[in-house]
């Protein structure tokens, strides 16, 4: 070990080589980010012991419509075995959950509206992962269920893994013309729609339908000595119904209403018709002053329109938004395709322009109308703008680990030298950090079946990786310096500090390793534990061969009354053999040595 | 030999605590405050997330969306965006209601939150235009609105059971349950409340020549409740009498006179089909099918339950999940022998309780696990008398870190222990490199002559400031992260909460206690007659 770290040192031409090596690794590790070897995601999905479908039918759908669909879904799960039950809530969100809490679970109380809790068996023993379970019967469930009533949305919610979101890419179309909106999100729905590896695509806004007016003739109903608030109140009575009373009760916790309408029989219509609804509303009488009785349809007309949607604002702006899942695949790269779609897509109606400046709503497009010059805003929001906000905090949080690192090692070496060799080589564990993620999703492919992504996660491990690698770093210098302050030769001090300090340097790095072993198999710390294991392999080989280099060619290793050396390099010269192999081969080395000299002893 | 002089705060602890004879008594003092610690900390899977928000509802009836926009849903949301703290203001406007829901930023304090929306809302109701009715102001609440228990019940098909007498059950559990300790709210989904259902036929009405008014105001006239009148007799007595509800059940009510036609009565029940039975009138419902287990056929088969009401439980916050499902448990179980003899069946369908206490039984499993290697793979780099010390300087520190946690009021939960596995691989560091340290300088020449606990001392000295500042300097790269904003940021709070907890403990335990176990557990041949001393502790350290 002494021998070869003095090898290295002393030729200017291995200390190329190794320093060439790093230089290749780094760049190589960086560029795996955008020639997506390695893929990018805020956080992993997770096995878990339940799901939720979420089903929307059309927004004039009656309960019994929605029940259908419902029933279907259901008899669709009742062949799955792995399920124990299912909770079937129609017309209201199931109890909520952390994934409820956020995509409005809790505000659900229309008709069209039903949420299915599914449970299954426990995780450990059950072969097939909840999310593997979604991904095979989503297409399934929506091509059998979905057309039975129009405009039916069928989602499945899957556990969060980490803190929930909205939906993992949501579009917000900013805008003033309502009708410019509507037509606008149903195209950039299709866009969403035809992009591969995006399901659960659904527009949030109310659909249209024909509803019917009652518009009463004020001048008849004055004559029939009516008023139309009676006309009111009584249409309401019959049709929908009101508890006129309440009886309380002694033995419950509850009062109890008298409930009045008419009988199913006689109220319902023949057909959803203006005429159906005449013909109903001639039968229906009210009593005047006189004690008259005036059939309903004398004071009316009935006239059918189109019914208002609703109307959604979002920060005192009009907008409507589209929400769409993806199926096992980082959020990032359907993204960018169903973006690069809508630009060429759009560009027939609209002038497109990209949002310049660098935030995190950078994906957002301008979108001008070339007839009327109607000016849209289309957002990106969701996981990704979540992720984002995540990546650019911890992103600013390593800066200033970074700073204060260095500030700290400053104050303690009272060397800028220093204190930049420690940060190199702390920053260079991200060679391992980025090619451990590409091993293991490499693994995870032919195991799982499923990619291991680069997350939030990885980047905290990156982060811990800092302060583990100065560590090591800050041994060496620490033990060379003393070594020279006795009176070592510089070059040779490096060398001996490196061998003797090599040990605890890999038994701590092993202690890591092992650590992080069981943090590996976790789904949302998964990266960690990968950032962890070989950023401090790569940390590891960057103190024990990179490290010495640098402290070689620095004079700032030396004591303050140092005067520069006549310089002499004897005559270790054993054949590097190390020197072309790959780093694993080194490492195989080491460990090699140091059992040598446990056996020595 | 010049005697050996002591830099730095390592060699100092290490100087004080080796031959301190309350250092075994601190040590088992720590580990024991940690185990009571893990037993007694609240258990949760997920840690809290600070949410704040709410919504506005305000309704006019009989309004359009585009009437609702301009007239309630723009001047309010103005005024919400006065408040400071708020993210997002989502505004909808509906058919005869407006309602603005409110995302205050993530960590905003959630009373204050509350209580400045309420505010804001009030302060403004003197605009709200006329004819809508008063706004109902809502503050969501994660730890009340998400519950951690939710139990479907059901009507067993043996018995007769209907949706009201089920609800009148549950409706009795439900009470016992919300008594529990701790329990903050419960709810029940999908119930079916009892009522009088009067169903008019429209044809006899138009027979009888009575109108659906004149219906509703007859029911209306008898059922009216008076409070009880007190008077006094002429003797000085206290007369108390009430005035008897004229409807008590149903034939009160098939038996009234709506109307008089011809001069003949005509009742209720000849215009009307009468019955008491549950609210028809509420859409909402909640259904069950489960999978009957079946042990001789393999045949996957469902039952069908129908209609089911859920009862949800929540807990207070910085409770134990695990504690509350539990005894909420116990409860029904108390309650057995009430749902055989009506026909009630019962399933768990989601207990957060069991998920934390399993989650965080396997998190402990893996720590307990990962220790174990890592002393496995030091025994063939430094021998199994120093492995050893590092394995009982790691509970040691996760302990004490524990405690600290414990009493700064956190939780135990996934994301805490997540911070334990993640600061494993970095608190055994500094014990490892004091360990080495020691066995390395025991094989020097220069310690020829040296008692062990002066080996041991210097040794501890000698690596105390460069394991100082690299400790520190990982602290340091941890910190930042408590500054993450968003969901992500709150949900990560416990690592930069815990990990440099455990390392500073981490060092404390370094200098105190690795070198005082090293002297205790490591053989070391030295001429003098301490060795024997050592020799005799050991069984007992």
């Amino acid at each position: 070990m002494e021998s070869f770290v003095y090898n290295i040192i002393s030729k200017a031409r291995n200390k190329w080589i190794v320093t060439l090596i790093v230089i290749f690794s780094m760049l190589g590790a960086i560029l795996m980010i955008p020639s997506k070897l390695v893929l990018a995601k805020m956080l992993p999905g997770k096995s878990a012991n339940t799901f939720t479908i979420y089903i929307d039918t059309a927004t004039n759908a009656s309960i019994q419509e929605t029940k259908k669909v419902t029933t279907c879904v259901q008899n669709y799960m009742m062949h799955e075995k792995e399920v124990l039950n299912m909770g079937i809530n129609l017309g209201q969100g199931a109890p909520l959950d952390y994934a409820g809490l956020v995509k409005g679970s809790a505000f659900k109380n229309m008709k069209n509206q039903a949420e299915i809790v599914i449970n299954l068996t426990d995780k450990h023993e059950r072969e097939e992962p909840s999310y593997l379970m979604v991904h095979r019967i989503r297409p399934e469930i929506q091509a059998e269920c979905g057309e039975i009533v129009p405009h039916t949305s069928i989602r499945f919610t899957e556990m969060p893994s980490g803190p929930p979101t909205l939906a993992t890419i949501v579009i917000e179309l900013f805008g003033k013309d309502d009708r410019l909106l509507r037509n606008t999100i149903t195209r950039v729905a299709d866009i969403l729609n035809e992009t591969e590896g995006l399901v659960d695509v659904d527009i949030m806004q109310d659909d249209l339908y024909t509803k019917y007016n009652l518009v009463p003739d004020k001048e008849k109903i004055i004559r029939a000595g009516l008023s139309v608030d009676q006309v009111n109140q009584i249409t309401y009575l019959a049709f929908k119904g009101t508890a006129v009373a309440v009886k309380n009760t002694r033995d419950q916790q509850d009062q109890i209403p008298i409930f009045l309408r008419l009988s199913d029989e006689t109220r319902m219509l023949a057909r959803s018709s203006t005429d159906a609804l005449r013909a109903k509303l001639s039968s229906l009488r009210l009593i005047n002053r006189e004690g008259l009785m005036i059939p309903l349809s004398e004071v009316i007309s009935v006239e059918g329109i189109r019914s208002s949607p609703s109307i959604f604002r979002k920060n005192l702006k009009n907008y409507v938004a589209v929400t769409a899942e993806c199926d096992m695949v980082s959020q990032v790269y359907p993204l960018l395709e169903a973006r690069e779609t809508m630009i060429e897509k759009l560009a027939d109606e609209f002038n497109v322009t990209k949002v310049t400046g660098i935030n995190t709503y950078m994906f957002d497009l301008n979108l001008v109308d070339k007839q009327t010059g109607a000016q849209m805003l289309l957002r990106w929001d969701g996981e990704m703008k979540v992720s984002l906000d995540t990546f650019r905090d911890l992103g600013g949080a390593f800066i200033a680990a970074l700073v204060l690192m260095f500030l700290l090692i400053v104050v303690y070496y009272k060397s800028f030298a220093l204190s930049g060799i420690v940060l190199i080589g702390s920053f260079l564990s991200i060679i391992g950090v980025i090619i451990g993620h590409w091993i293991t999703d490499k693994i995870q492919l032919i195991v799982l079946e499923t990619n291991f992504f680069l997350t939030a996660t990885s980047l905290i491990g990156f982060i811990s990786l800092m302060g583990i690698s100065a560590r090591s770093s800050l041994l060496l210098i620490d033990f060379t310096k003393s070594l020279i302050e006795e009176g070592m030769e510089k070059k040779r001090a490096i060398a001996v500090a490196t061998a003797t300090r090599a040990k605890p340097i890999m038994l701590t790095a092993v202690a890591i390793i092992l650590g992080s072993l069981l943090l590996a198999t976790d789904p949302i710390f998964g990266g960690l534990g990968v950032a962890l294991i070989f950023g401090s392999m790569a940390a590891t080989l960057v103190s024990l061969f990179f490290i010495p280099i640098l402290m070689d060619n620095t004079n700032a290793m030396m004591p303050s009354d140092y005067k520069h050396p006549l310089s002499e390099s004897k005559g270790y010269v054993i054949k590097a053999k190390g020197k072309g192999r790959k780093h694993w081969c080194v490492l195989v080395d080491n460990v090699k040595d140091s059992f040598r000299n446990k056996e020595e002893k | 030999m010049k005697p050996y002089k002591i830099k730095n705060i390592a060699g100092h602890l290490a100087t004080i605590f080796l031959a301190n004879p309350l250092t075994p008594i601190l040590a088992f003092a720590i580990i024991l405050l940690g185990y009571v610690s893990l037993e007694m900390m609240p258990r949760e899977e997920d840690p809290q997330i600070q949410v704040s928000g709410g919504s506005v509802m305000v309704s006019i009836p009989g309004a359009t969306p585009k009437e609702i926009e301009n007239v309630i849903i723009k001047p309010l949301e103005r005024r919400i965006r006065e408040i400071k703290g708020v993210q997002h203001v989502y505004g909808t406007a509906m058919n005869n209601a407006g309602i603005l829901n409110i995302q205050y930023y993530i960590g905003e304090d959630r009373e204050s939150s509350n209580l400045k929306l309420y505010d804001k809302v009030m302060q403004h109701l003197d605009k709200l235009p006329k004819g809508t009715l008063p706004p109902l102001v809502k503050p969501f609440d994660i730890d009340i609105d998400i519950p951690i228990l939710t139990v479907a019940f059901y009507k067993n098909s043996e018995k007769k059971l209907d949706n009201v007498k089920l609800y009148k059950t549950i409706r009795e559990i439900q009470q016992d349950i919300n008594a529990l300790d701790n329990v903050s709210k419960t709810t029940l989904k999908g119930v079916k409340k009892p009522q009088f259902n009067v169903f008019i036929d429209l044809q006899k009405l138009s027979a009888y020549h009575i109108s659906l008014g004149e219906v509703a105001k007859a029911i209306r006239s008898i059922s009216s409740n008076a409070p009880e009148i007190d008077t006094t007799s002429a003797t000085g007595q206290l007369t108390v009498f009430g005035i008897k509800n004229a409807i008590e059940d149903i034939d009160d009510l098939k038996n009234l006179i709506v109307a008089q036609y011809l001069g003949s009565p005509i009742y209720l029940k000849s215009l009307a089909n009468i019955e008491y039975s549950y609210d028809v009138q509420n859409f909402q419902s909640v259904l069950l099918t489960y999978q009957k287990k079946d042990t001789q056929s393999t045949k996957v088969k469902f039952v069908e339950a129908g209609d089911q009401i859920t009862l949800t439980v929540s807990k207070l916050k910085g409770t134990n999940a695990v504690d509350i499902a539990q005894s909420a448990l116990d409860e029904l179980a108390k309650n057995a022998a009430v749902f055989k003899e009506q026909g009630v069946g019962y399933i768990i369908t989601r207990n957060y309780g069991d998920r934390a206490n399993e989650a965080v039984n396997e998190l402990v499993h893996h720590l307990v696990i990962t220790i174990f290697i890592i002393a496995a793979i030091l025994i063939p780099f430094l021998g199994w008398r120093e492995s050893l010390v590092v394995t009982i300087a790691v509970p040691m520190i996760l302990a004490l870190t524990l405690f600290i946690a414990y009493q700064t009021g956190q939780t135990i939960n996934r994301i805490t222990l997540f911070a334990f596995l993640l600061s494993l691989g970095l608190i055994v560091d500094d014990a490892i490199i004091v360990i080495e340290n020691i066995h390395r300088r025991m094989h020097l020449p220069e310690s020829q002559g040296l008692s062990f606990s002066e080996i041991i001392v210097q040794a501890t000295d000698e690596i105390g400031p460069s394991t100082n500042v690299a400790t520190i300097a990982i602290m340091l790269t941890m910190i930042p992260m408590a500054f993450v904003g968003g969901m992500m940021g709150q949900f990560m709070t416990p690592i930069p909460l815990n990990v440099p907890v455990a390392l500073a403990v981490s060092l404390f335990v370094a200098y105190v206690f690795a070198p005082y176990l090293a002297k205790k557990l490591i053989k070391f041949d030295e001429p003098s007659t301490e060795k024997k001393d050592s020799e005799h502790k050991k069984g007992s350290a």
